[in-house]
């Protein structure tokens, strides 16, 4: 039972990190290799907010505005002028990652920061005690996905979306502002990952280099995944529970590539669709 | 034109560095400062406690010269970063000795990173004091350790668990390199050898700091106690933080932890016992001295002493004995004077003469609620034993 538990959570903490990821891959086509680093960002967020006596709740919102915020920026100056060229906005997005992680190590310092955590204890349910906090995590995770799919389905500016992600040229010739659309969703996008980075900080010690596990953890389950929130959530589950399997009855280091390693697997065999 | 201008140009650029290059050279009859090199993990796991290593080097430093020096030269000091692992110390030890060019290396380092520094040191005749404690048996001619190894701190550690918890049933965690291995496997050794039993032992790599699967499998062993070593610094408060999150009220004893850290993790460490020969709270003029000198040096960005930075202290002191014994900063004259040399600091006299390594004093403490450390028993002098039979 604790290992089902500790699956889910961990597909939880997968999921809450690859959701900005794919929204972003979805609708502007590209691979947001800055992903890792907006995570990091959201992650000292949270140390600074720890040091300002901030209540670690407030702390997660201060990290979403500030993701946001850095994606428009990011948006505005960087991406859009080379939205044309794919190829170059992959290079564009690594060499931002380093930047950022850089500016990071410099006014930080490369030694490992904690935060301070809303939720320490342990719950006890049914005779089982089980770590309140990933509990939560867990239920952050479901919500945003629901979130973002209620979104998606029921919403005006879910069905722009949709209909960008289908065929953005066609959605142009439609009227449709596709620039605004790409706009909000990389902001949307940063924020999550930011979110994400601060949801992490009281299960991992924080520093400069921390994203970059979570990033190609992430990188691949959208791969897998395409562009469905579904899919994402069934494949966090699958790799993410061999993960746990893998650590509990092999070893940790092995545990530590089964994401990776299934993923090139799934791709290789899988006939496109 | 423009050519002729860019090789004016270039001309007053190399005027200028040859200045700055005459400038930046001392005066023939000054004489050469000592160099001490400091390696640390200023980056990765040892990150917590780096700092605070180079503070007590600084002090070590600034005090001998305010006492004119050593054989008439001033001390100085050289810090390299070690990114807490092998690549890292191999840089900083090819640095600091060929280019740098120092006349000691004085380092606490994960044993990673010492497991690759040291054969550089002893392949270039430079001493290296080893400040950080670890698992044992590390010998070189030029390798001198001032610091703790298994035989000082897992017996105080068991046996008292064994006495307040009648724990017999054990179950040990480590991170996954020498050090971790090292400790847990003298642990499971001592326990055994008591009648105990060592129900489980996992291990998590070094840079994972997820160990959910780990305390899942501790669950379900159902053990009395936990004995655990991660490396120095960070894992322990990754551990420890998840293990209360996990909701465990078994006693644990920790094999890595330091007073630095135990303040760092706070709530998070409540309740851990550990066994180490330096503490705040020890009460000797030595020791009042030390951090009153620490607290004038270092105002507010003071970093808690503990059991991982004082030795370094204490280890720029015996390299600065050596030199006065030996009368010349010469590797040879300097190793055999090493083991000579007794420093009476915050630890008490500290003499490295148990082939290489140290007899030291040694408390057990529990981690209060405020993660300060409480000392609830002390062991006096305890020996290292043979560390390395083929020396002296």
């Amino acid at each position: 039972m604790t290992q089902f538990l500790d699956i889910v959570t961990f597909a939880g903490e997968l999921f809450i990190v690859a959701i900005g990821l794919l929204l972003v891959f979805g609708i502007l086509k590209i691979i947001n290799l800055a992903h890792g680093a907006f995570l990091v960002v959201g992650s000292y967020a949270t140390v600074v907010a720890t040091r300002l006596n901030w209540d670690p709740w407030l702390a997660l919102l201060v990290a979403l505005a500030v993701g946001i915020a850095l994606g428009a920026l990011v948006e505005r100056s960087v991406l859009r002028p080379i939205a044309a060229r794919p190829l170059d906005t992959i290079l564009a997005t690594w060499g931002l990652n380093i930047v950022i992680v850089q500016l990071i190590t410099l006014y930080f310092g490369r030694q490992m920061q904690f935060a301070k955590s809303a939720i320490t204890g342990a719950v006890t349910l049914g005779g089982l005690t089980y770590s309140e906090y990933r509990l939560i995590l867990l239920l952050i995770a479901v919500a945003v996905g629901a979130m973002v799919t209620v979104v998606m389905r029921t919403t005006q500016m879910g069905l722009i979306a949709r209909a960008v992600i289908m065929n953005e040229e066609l959605a142009q010739g439609l009227g449709i502002n596709t620039r605004l659309v790409r706009f909000v969703t990389f902001c949307l996008g940063a924020g999550l990952a930011s979110l994400a980075g601060a949801l992490l900080t009281p299960l991992v010690s924080v520093h400069p280099l921390m994203g970059v596990p979570w990033l190609i953890n992430a990188f691949m389950l959208v791969l897998v995944a395409g562009v469905s929130l579904g899919s994402l959530a069934v494949a966090t589950l699958l790799l993410g529970g061999a993960q746990v399997l893998v650590s509990s009855y092999g070893n940790p280091v092995l545990g530590g590539l089964t994401i990776v390693i299934l993923s090139v697997v799934i791709l290789r065999f899988r006939t496109p669709a | 034109m423009g050519r002729t201008l860019a090789r004016g140009f270039n001309i007053v650029l190399a005027i200028g560095a040859l200045v700055a290059v005459g400038v930046g050279l001392p005066p023939a009859h000054a004489a050469r400062p000592i160099v001490i090199g400091v390696i640390a993990g200023l980056s990765g796991v040892n990150s917590v406690v780096a700092p605070a290593v180079v503070q007590s080097a600084a002090l070590a430093v600034d005090e001998i010269n305010a006492k004119g020096g050593v054989l008439g030269q001033k001390i100085e000091m050289a810090t390299f970063d070690d990114n807490s692992g092998p690549d890292g110390a191999v840089k900083a030890f090819n640095t600091a000795i060929y280019q740098r060019k120092v006349n000691v290396i004085i380092a606490m380092e994960t044993s990673a990173a010492r497991n690759a520094g040291a054969p550089i040191a002893e392949r270039a005749k430079v001493p290296f004091i080893y400040t950080s404690f670890y698992e044992g048996h590390a010998c070189g001619k030029y390798l001198f350790v001032n610091a703790w190894v298994p035989e000082q701190v897992v017996p105080p550690t068991i046996n008292y668990m064994d006495e307040r918890y009648k724990a017999k049933r054990w179950f040990a965690v480590g991170s996954d390199y020498a050090f971790g291995r090292g400790m847990i496997a003298a642990a499971e050794a001592f326990i055994k050898q008591h009648g105990g039993t060592v129900v489980g032992e996992e291990f998590n790599p070094l840079d994972q700091s997820d160990w959910t699967p780990i305390l899942s499998k501790v669950r379900g062993a159902h053990p009395d106690a936990i004995i655990y070593s991660t490396s120095g610094g960070a894992p322990n408060i990754d551990l420890m933080k998840q293990y209360r999150a996990a909701g465990f009220k078994l006693p644990v004893g920790s094999l890595s932890i330091d007073e630095l850290t135990a303040q760092k993790a706070g709530q998070a460490a409540q309740g851990v016992y550990y066994a180490a020969d330096y503490f705040t709270t020890l009460d000797n003029p030595e020791n009042k001295r030390f951090l009153a000198a620490m607290k004038r040096k270092f105002g507010e960005k003071l970093l808690t002493p503990n059991d991982l930075s004082e030795p370094e202290y204490d280890g720029v002191y015996a390299y600065a004995m050596a030199v006065q014994q030996a009368k010349s900063t010469a590797a040879e004259a300097v190793i055999q004077a090493l083991p000579k040399v007794a420093f009476k600091g915050p630890r008490g006299v500290v003499q490295m003469n148990k082939q290489h390594h140290a007899p030291l004093p040694m408390y057990l403490a529990q981690v209060q609620a405020d993660g300060s450390s409480k000392i609830i028993k002390s062991y006096g002098l305890v020996d290292p034993g043979n560390q390395c039979p083929t020396l002296k």
